[in-house]
């Protein structure tokens, strides 16, 4: 057995067709042989018989006769027209002979050999050393008397010899046959291997990986010749090595339906009738559409795992999925990146030999949770990196297969730092935005009877003498209603309830104007100005006398920055292909901490002393900018390229410096046009100022 | 048990029933053929040596009162119709009386003269001759019609158009019994005589080849077209019945009524042992079962006396014929 299993299948089928042949062979001559070999045998009995009682009829005239030349010569006749006849003889009634074919006397033992009673044949095989004689006995019957009997002698070896003849031209054909078979079972069986072998050679190149193999032939006739289609966008159009019976989403009108199973009925279809063939030609054509299915499945698997790769790689969370263990089984680049390794190192690895042990601790005792019971969980978490403290959204899921058991796990991890920031900031803009209303209410009430009190410390002051001591209380009531006027003004201004006419301005402009202004009483507080002013900035829409205020409060509050004098830098740049201007004013001054950082724009807030100041100026231009569809914000210390760069006579300008960054949009938007505050509109600019406010 | 391992199995199991089955398979069945098949070689065979030899000696005929039949027809018919006859006589007379079988007429009628047939049952132009050398008969037969005579008669195919009457056959060719044959040649020849036609004027006359079943040749030779017409005795076409299409033969005419069949003894048989012979022949009656089956396959109606002048038309006919 183990020797046949180790045969070529060539070898196998020609072997195997020949022991068939050797066995239908076997199983068909030597009945068939015996069969006519006996059939022969009998045919000669029974020609033998024929002649017997045709003898013994004919011999009937003559017996009554007493005829005995004419027994004489139907006996001689009969062994004349018979090769195989080896005698005839007559016996009369009494057993006498009276007529016989034997030459120099008459066998005396012959006679008795057979002897014929009644009045049918009988027939004796007899031995005469010569060889087989079949002995027929039929008795000469005329009118129910017995004349006599008719002998024949017929050589049964002469049909036996026929019988050898017969045999050996059987057995010449069986060998014929045989050779025949193993002959045409080779052609066949090389035939049907060296297709296999072909079938092998392409299960081998795909083994290697190429799948590019055309494992069926070209057609005669292809399927678009066939139906004359004309269907070029057919999957199987211009295919010429690929069935139209095994693609599927072939658009030929006259396809039979798929049945159940997706299979189609092509038994009818010409295409099929003239082209399709054997069962491996069918394994052939199967075999190569495998292949090209498995190139497209596997094209589309890298596809699909190279954009579930980027999509990983490009989110910026950090994704990891961890096994059972606890070891890492993949990580995005995020991930990677954010542990300043490489994916390479990280993989395989547990979490305690990525992390510093504190963090490993609560990361694994986490994974070790959620592999045990199964449910996930999410939580914020404040990171210390390289770059500082960072806030992190973390998801942890766990994996399951389809049982439902649990695999792994799966992390991700947000950076929301900002997101933080930016709802910090959004508090702080909704607080903004309530102050401005309560002020705005405020002042707006209080701004009515004040100007009562005014105009009636002015007419009472008409009433009294001057120099009196009244008046001068007056006066006073007079100065300090006007004090309360100007509160209520900035007040109205910050909370953007005050009357504004807008138009087109030039930006350059307008500072320059403010910077001539207040140059003069800057340089004898040693405080010099600056100006690095873009020469293609574009007008605006805007109110300019209030722009000038907030360039006035800008420069006043940076000055107010440098008790010791010092240096204001105003830049003026065209943003962007929004079309937006941005004027930054730094100083070189004392800068402004951290804690105040967020509270410089809020009404009232003021590091200056009692009386220095009502704490109104930056909310006011808060308001302003706002008011102009634009931001403000405040940056300390000021980055390098905004601080100023003249330092002649100017003193303390080692400080860290703050600069304030007006952004302005070109065109004021309707939506944003004055009066009244809205928290909504407002929220997006005091994010972005917010930004770089906490930088 | 995955694919891979079914196939491997298959591989060395399978092929292994495949190759090996139909051996055995085509083996058993060749043993099996071999054992079962009854042949020829089941023949018990005897052993004989044919070289012991002897030289054989014919036996020598019996002697005995010889009884023969005008062979007109078959050894065999003839036997068939009188063994039974013979043998009654034998047994009746107490003679041992043996038939014997002359192939032809003119055989039957050397062997009277020779004196191997003693009782001659002939035909009465036959006896014409024979009582020239001296037979007599002593007994004649009543046909199967009853009568004492017998008539010949002329036939030709039933498609034969160009004979239509007895004229039609001047020129033609007659096939005949035997030119002794009183029913089957001389009756027919003395109605052509009666009717102006002379033997010169067939074409042909022929007889039919012997030895026996003359008659029934005759008609053969008529229905192969091989003749135009032929003669024959009243009864020939009874005796074909079932072998030949009676149908195809058309009966041209029957000849006059002669005297019938007739027994006679050759010259110089003891009277006695005559006058046995007749007696025993009167003795049939067709009212005994077992004399009418002799008469019967004798074709006899019965057996009545003779006398020699009764055959007298006869030997008018052949004189008037130029026979004689």
């Amino acid at each position: 057995m183990r020797l046949i299993s180790r045969l070529k299948f060539q070898t196998k089928i020609s072997v195997g067709t020949f022991l068939i042949v050797v066995a239908v062979a076997l199983m068909t001559a030597v009945p068939v042989s015996r069969m006519a070999s006996r059939a022969i045998i009998e045919e000669s009995r029974g020609r033998g018989l024929a002649l017997a009682e045709n003898f013994s009829l004919r011999l009937a005239d003559a017996m009554l006769t007493q005829d005995l030349l004419r027994m004489k010569t139907m006996a001689d006749e009969l062994t004349a027209v018979g090769d195989d006849i080896v005698y005839a003889f007559v016996l009369d009634e009494s057993g006498d002979v009276l007529a016989h074919t034997f030459k120099k006397g008459f066998p005396v033992e012959l006679k008795a050999a057979n002897v014929a009673n009644g009045k049918g044949a009988r027939i004796q095989l007899l031995d005469t050393g010569a060889g087989l004689v079949y002995d027929y006995a039929v008795p000469v019957v005329i009118s129910d008397r017995r004349f006599g009997t008719a002998r024949l002698g017929l050589s049964r070896s002469r049909a036996e010899a026929e019988v050898g003849r017969l045999l050996l031209t059987f057995g010449g054909l069986s060998v014929a046959a045989m050779a025949a078979a193993l002959l045409l079972s080779s052609i066949f069986a090389r035939r049907v291997a060296r297709r296999i072998n072909l079938l092998k050679e392409y299960a081998q190149e795909v083994v290697r990986g190429n799948l590019d193999i055309e494992t069926a032939s070209t057609l005669k006739k292809n399927c678009w010749e066939i139906m004359d289609c004309g269907r070029t966008h057919c999957p199987a159009y211009g295919r010429p090595r690929h069935r139209c019976w095994h693609m599927h989403g072939t658009l030929c009108p006259d396809c039979a339906p798929a049945d159940s199973q997706g299979r189609k009925a092509c038994e009818r279809c010409p295409v099929f009738r003239e082209n399709a063939g054997d069962e491996i030609q069918d394994l052939s054509e199967t075999f190569g559409i495998m292949a090209m299915t498995l190139k497209r499945q596997i094209g589309a698997l890298g596809q699909q795992q190279q954009l579930m790769r980027t999509i990983l790689d490009a989110t910026p969370d950090l994704v990891c999925l961890l096994d059972a263990e606890g070891r890492y089984l993949a990580v995005n680049r995020a991930f990677a990146v954010f542990l300043d390794q490489s994916e390479e190192q990280i993989i395989g690895r547990a979490e305690s030999e990525i992390f510093p042990q504190d963090q490993a601790a609560k990361r694994q005792a986490d994974t070790r949770a959620i592999l045990a019971s199964g449910r996930g969980g999410q939580a914020e978490v404040s990171v210390p990196t390289p770059q500082g403290q960072r806030w992190f959204h973390e998801v942890n899921v766990p994996v399951r297969d389809p049982a439902g058991n649990v695999l792994g796990v799966l992390k991700t991890a947000r950076d929301v730092t900002e997101v933080k920031q930016i709802e910090e900031k959004l508090l702080q803009a909704q607080k903004m935005e309530s102050l401005g209303k309560l002020a705005g209410g405020v002042a707006h009430e209080i701004n009515t009877p004040l100007g009562i009190i005014l105009g009636y410390a002015q007419l009472l002051q008409d009433d009294v003498p001057e120099g009196g001591q009244v008046r001068e209380d007056l006066r006073i009531i007079e100065r300090q209603a006007k004090v309360c006027r100007k509160i209520v003004a900035d007040l109205l201004g910050f909370s953007r309830q005050h009357e504004s006419s807008m138009g087109e301005m030039d930006v350059n402009e307008s500072i320059r104007e403010v910077a001539s202004l207040v140059r003069h009483t800057f340089n004898l507080e040693k405080v010099a100005i600056e100006l690095d002013l873009d020469g293609e900035l574009p007008a605006i829409t805007g109110d300019r006398e209030k722009m000038g205020q907030v360039w006035m409060n800008l420069l006043n509050n940076a000055r107010d920055a440098m008790p010791g004098g010092g240096a204001i830098r105003v830049l003026s740049r065209r943003r962007g292909p929004e079309g937006g201007l941005a004027v930054s004013v730094a100083d070189s001054g004392t800068g402004i901490s951290p804690e105040h950082l967020g509270k410089v724009f809020d009404p009232f807030f003021s590091t200056k002393g009692v009386g220095e100041g009502t704490g109104l100026g930056l909310s006011v231009s808060f308001g302003i900018v706002q008011n102009h569809g634009g931001t403000i914000e405040v940056e300390s210390p000021a980055p390098p390229e905004f601080r100023p760069t003249w330092t002649d006579g100017a003193a303390g300008v080692g400080g860290p410096g703050t600069v304030f960054h007006v952004l302005l949009p070109q065109r004021l938007a309707p939506r944003l046009a004055p009066p009244g505050p809205d928290t909504r509109e407002t929220a997006q600019p005091q994010t972005t100022q917010q930004e770089k406010a906490t930088a | 048990m995955d694919l891979a391992a079914r196939a491997t199995s298959f591989s060395r199991r399978g092929l292994g029933r495949l190759l090996f089955c139909p051996l055995i398979c085509a083996l058993l069945l060749c043993l099996g053929c071999a054992a079962c098949s009854p042949g020829a070689d089941d023949d018990p065979v005897l052993r004989v040596d044919l070289s012991r030899r002897q030289e054989t000696v014919a036996p020598t005929s019996k002697a005995g009162i010889t009884y023969a039949y005008l062979p007109q027809y078959s050894h065999t018919t003839s036997y068939k119709r009188h063994h039974l006859l013979v043998e009654y006589l034998a047994k009746a007379t107490g003679l041992p009386l043996r038939q014997v079988f002359p192939n032809t007429f003119d055989e039957h009628m050397k062997m009277v003269a020779q004196g191997d047939i003693d009782i001659s049952f002939s035909n009465p132009f036959a006896y014409i001759k024979l009582s020239e050398q001296g037979a007599r008969c002593f007994a004649r037969s009543l046909e199967a019609s009853g009568r004492p005579e017998f008539r010949g008669q002329i036939i030709c195919r039933s498609d034969n158009r160009a004979i239509k009457t007895l004229a039609d056959c001047r020129g033609k060719r007659w096939i005949a019994v035997d030119p002794h044959s009183a029913g089957g040649f001389l009756f027919a020849l003395g109605h052509f005589y009666d009717l102006g036609l002379k033997r010169r004027d067939f074409a042909e006359i022929a007889f039919a080849p012997g030895p026996g079943g003359k008659q029934e040749n005759v008609v053969l030779a008529v229905l192969a077209g091989k003749y135009d017409f032929g003669s024959i005795r009243e009864g020939t076409l009874d005796v074909l019945k079932g072998r030949i299409d009676q149908d195809q033969i058309r009966i041209l005419a029957r000849t006059a009524s002669y005297p019938g069949w007739l027994f006679a003894a050759r010259k110089g048989l003891d009277p006695g042992v005559v006058e046995k012979i007749a007696q025993a022949m009167f003795a049939l009656s067709a009212v005994n079962p077992e004399h009418a089956a002799i008469l019967e396959a004798a074709g006899l109606k019965s057996i009545i006396p003779a006398r020699d002048q009764d055959f007298d038309p006869v030997r008018g006919l052949v004189r008037k014929l130029g026979l004689d």
